[in-house]
């Protein structure tokens, strides 16, 4: 009677997932379990880039974006949009996805989220809703089916690391996750050189740091907000589009992956950008190791009970500086 | 002075809200025999949900706790009760003969899991409907609770335990039989008697107004107030010095075990229990009953668990886009309607009945009277003190 369209589709998802890692399993072998960190390498990508805008908005903010995974998807769907109207290299739909996430960004904040200032909790549910809007409208536009798009011809293919002396391959990477992980450092470094290096971003962390004195000294913390949110958000876009070839694209797909950058900004902390890199290195390496040893989902709800366990006793996450009041 | 006290305690008692609620208690009773099968089933269901919303409406509406998790501790109490239902069905009814349940067997499991067997037994799938739930909520909230975080982590982290939980339960196919979950269970019978659809429908109507009523109750004796100012400034209730952490506990482990219960009487009136109810879209469906009823109202999340319910039967079979309806539904709610559908209603608020109105004008009717004592208050003074000094001459 209950109808769950979208979940069924996206327990589905998550059910490929684990038959993914189901074959992997059997002995215990140094070059497969190489070859298992080495994929969680290209995790640490996904995670960081995911992660490094939910990282911004709420460090500076302090508002939970719920809608976070449907930015993601957005940004998926527009590099699908410019594949099959231009036959555009995923290369080069990667400003339109941020642009348009961006776009789509700066209106939520404007419609949404300011309106809501101050209150987390209810940011939190309406961004919530939001998901479940963007989810439903994207559904009815491109209907539920699941859509493909090409990764570049150029980065396919693997970076053999060790091989047997025959040639055939024991421990390899493929180049997308080396692309993937390359895309999430650079955008971690542009984040940082406007963040620390540009008048705006000395604005953007007086904003954070504190936002009535800021005000006061005539920073405009409202144009600030809405700047940091659509940022944030195109850089949800940017994930979206890389990840887009890596998976199928569709409605429900950002959901698993907000989930997942959750953890990792709860586990770096957001005083620190270095701490989310930090962090998407812990949970996905670990989720692979784990994930090797036992099996995916396994490793999702251990990993999980570790975050719990961490924001008992390190709320502020790993890697902040402890600072006095 | 006991005649004055008669009176007062008369004019507190909310006879006119317990006349109400009696009626609409008898309605409800009657009901099965007036509509038909399905929808005796249906309402059935929805006085669950009703349950469930109420449940999360303790620690959401007046704690300010927002889980997203109240559908897994609904599934948890499911799961214990559909465990009992499966094990106790006859081997001539099981599929293969043989005591085990089929989807072990299609799995490949030689015997009964040792966590899995005791719920062969009614009173201890009973006890583990309550205290799984319940114990695992315990848990969680010790560790989030007890943490300096702020209450937005626990939102969060119940998010993740609802879709972590959900792919677990997936994959352990042997264990939980997958994404179909459990099904086929047998009837449940209570000392040898079957419990009929229409009895189960009277068991779950107690059982939703007692949850009301207990609700009720606990949200109007003193620990409610603790709540509710854990809600409004839980700094300062701290600084009053109460343990903020362990009301918190308390309370959110009340809740995941009211829940559980309401999951193990869904199991025999479903008669499958699966993983849909542990995604994360299940225990939104949960949040936004809470929303679009009414936070801390207790009577709107029971209501518009029921009226949307029986709006998603109907426009289910009209729309794909449920989904989004409600979606946009809960935006406008967050937006435009904090206080949900309840706030539109001020007159029929049983708040009023029971206790005196937050709303500011009362308050500004009882500073006005204050400010017009202040001066008779002085006078009264000045009098004591002329008669304290009459008496200390003499």
């Amino acid at each position: 009677m209950l109808d769950f369209g979208l979940i069924q589709a996206h327990t589905l998802y998550l059910a490929q997932d684990a038959t993914a890692t189901a074959e992997a399993s059997g002995g215990i072998d140094f070059y497969t379990f190489a070859n298992q960190l080495l994929n969680g390498i290209g995790i640490v990508g996904v995670l960081l880039l995911t992660g490094l805008g939910l990282a911004i908005t709420f460090g500076v903010m302090r508002i939970i974006n719920l809608a976070h995974g449907e930015f993601i998807m957005l940004g998926a769907y527009v590099t699908f949009l410019m594949q099959s109207a231009f036959q555009m290299d995923l290369l080069l739909t990667i400003p339109f996805a941020f642009l348009g996430t961006a776009l789509v960004g700066a209106v939520t904040e404007l419609t949404v989220i300011r309106r809501l200032y101050g209150r987390p909790l209810e940011t939190l549910l309406a961004t919530w809703g939001l998901s479940i809007v963007i989810q439903g409208v994207v559904k009815l536009i491109f209907s539920a089916q699941l859509k493909y798009v090409k990764s570049p011809p150029y980065i396919s293919g693997n970076l053999l690391l060790m091989t047997r002396q025959d040639g055939t391959p024991l421990v390899s990477i493929s180049y997308y996750r080396l692309f993937i992980i390359a895309i999430a450092l650079l955008m971690l470094g542009i984040t940082l050189y406007l963040l620390y290096k540009t008048p705006l971003g000395r604005q953007v962390r007086a904003v954070a740091q504190n936002r009535d004195m800021a005000k006061c000294l005539g920073v405009n913390t409202s144009l600030i907000d809405l700047l940091t949110f659509a940022y944030g958000c195109g850089l949800a876009g940017i994930a979206g589009a890389v990840i887009s070839s890596l998976k199928s694209v569709s409605p429900p797909m950002g959901q698993d992956y907000l989930v997942d950058a959750w953890m990792v900004v709860v586990t770096g902390g957001v005083d620190k950008l270095i701490g989310v890199l930090a962090g998407s290195f812990l949970i996905g390496e670990s989720n692979a190791a784990i994930a090797y040893i036992l099996n995916d989902p396994v490793a999702r709800v251990m990993v999980l009970a570790a975050v719990i366990v961490l924001i008992r006793y390190r709320p502020e996450g790993l890697f902040t500086v402890q600072k006095r009041a | 002075m006991t005649q004055v006290l008669d009176g007062v305690q008369r004019s507190t008692f909310p006879v006119k809200l317990f006349i109400t609620a009696g009626i609409v208690f008898l309605i409800f009773f009657i009901l099965p025999f007036l509509v038909g099968v399905f929808q005796t089933a249906l309402i059935s269901k929805l006085l669950l949900f009703g349950a469930l919303a109420i449940s999360l409406d303790l620690v959401w509406g007046f704690t300010g706790i927002l889980s997203f998790a109240h559908g897994v501790f609904f599934t948890l109490g499911g799961y214990a009760m559909a465990y009992y239902l499966k094990l106790n069905l006859s081997s001539t009814n099981n599929n293969y003969g043989v005591e085990l349940p089929d989807f072990m067997v299609w799995n490949g499991l030689e015997q009964l899991p040792w966590f899995i067997a005791p719920l062969k037994f009614f009173p201890i799938a009973i006890l583990a409907m309550v205290l799984v739930p319940a114990v695992f909520a315990y848990i969680i909230g010790w560790f989030i609770f007890r943490s300096k975080v702020s209450g937005v982590y626990i939102t969060i982290i119940t998010l993740a335990i609802s879709s972590a939980l959900t792919t677990l339960f997936i994959s352990q196919q042997a264990y939980t039989g997958g994404t179909n979950g459990i099904t086929d269970v047998a009837v449940l019978t209570l000392l040898g008697i079957e419990i009929t659809d229409i009895n189960l429908y009277w068991v779950i109507l107690i059982f939703t107004t007692l949850v009301l009523a207990g609700s009720l109750w606990l949200t109007r004796s003193n620990l409610g107030l603790i709540l509710r100012s854990i809600n409004e400034n839980e700094r300062r209730i701290s600084y009053l010095g109460y343990d903020v952490a362990s009301f918190k506990i308390f309370i959110w482990t009340l809740s995941a075990a009211i829940a559980g219960i309401a999951g193990g009487l869904f199991v025999p009136l479903n008669r499958f229990i699966s993983p849909v109810y542990l995604a994360v879209a299940f225990g939104t469906q949960v949040v936004i009953w809470v929303a679009i009823g009414g936070r801390g109202t207790l009577f709107g999340p029971l209501i518009a668990a029921l009226l949307l319910g029986q709006v998603q039967n109907y426009a289910e079979r009209v729309t794909q886009d449920w989904q989004l309806i409600v979606g946009i539904l809960l935006l406008v709610v967050v937006l435009f309607l904090p206080k949900g559908l309840m706030g539109l209603v001020p007159r029929i608020n049983p708040d009023r009945l029971l206790m005196p109105s937050p709303n500011p004008s009362a308050g500004y009717v009882q500073a006005r009277l204050l400010d017009w004592f202040t001066p008779l208050q002085g006078a009264f003074r000045t009098v004591q003190e002329w008669l304290i000094r009459g008496k200390r001459r003499h």
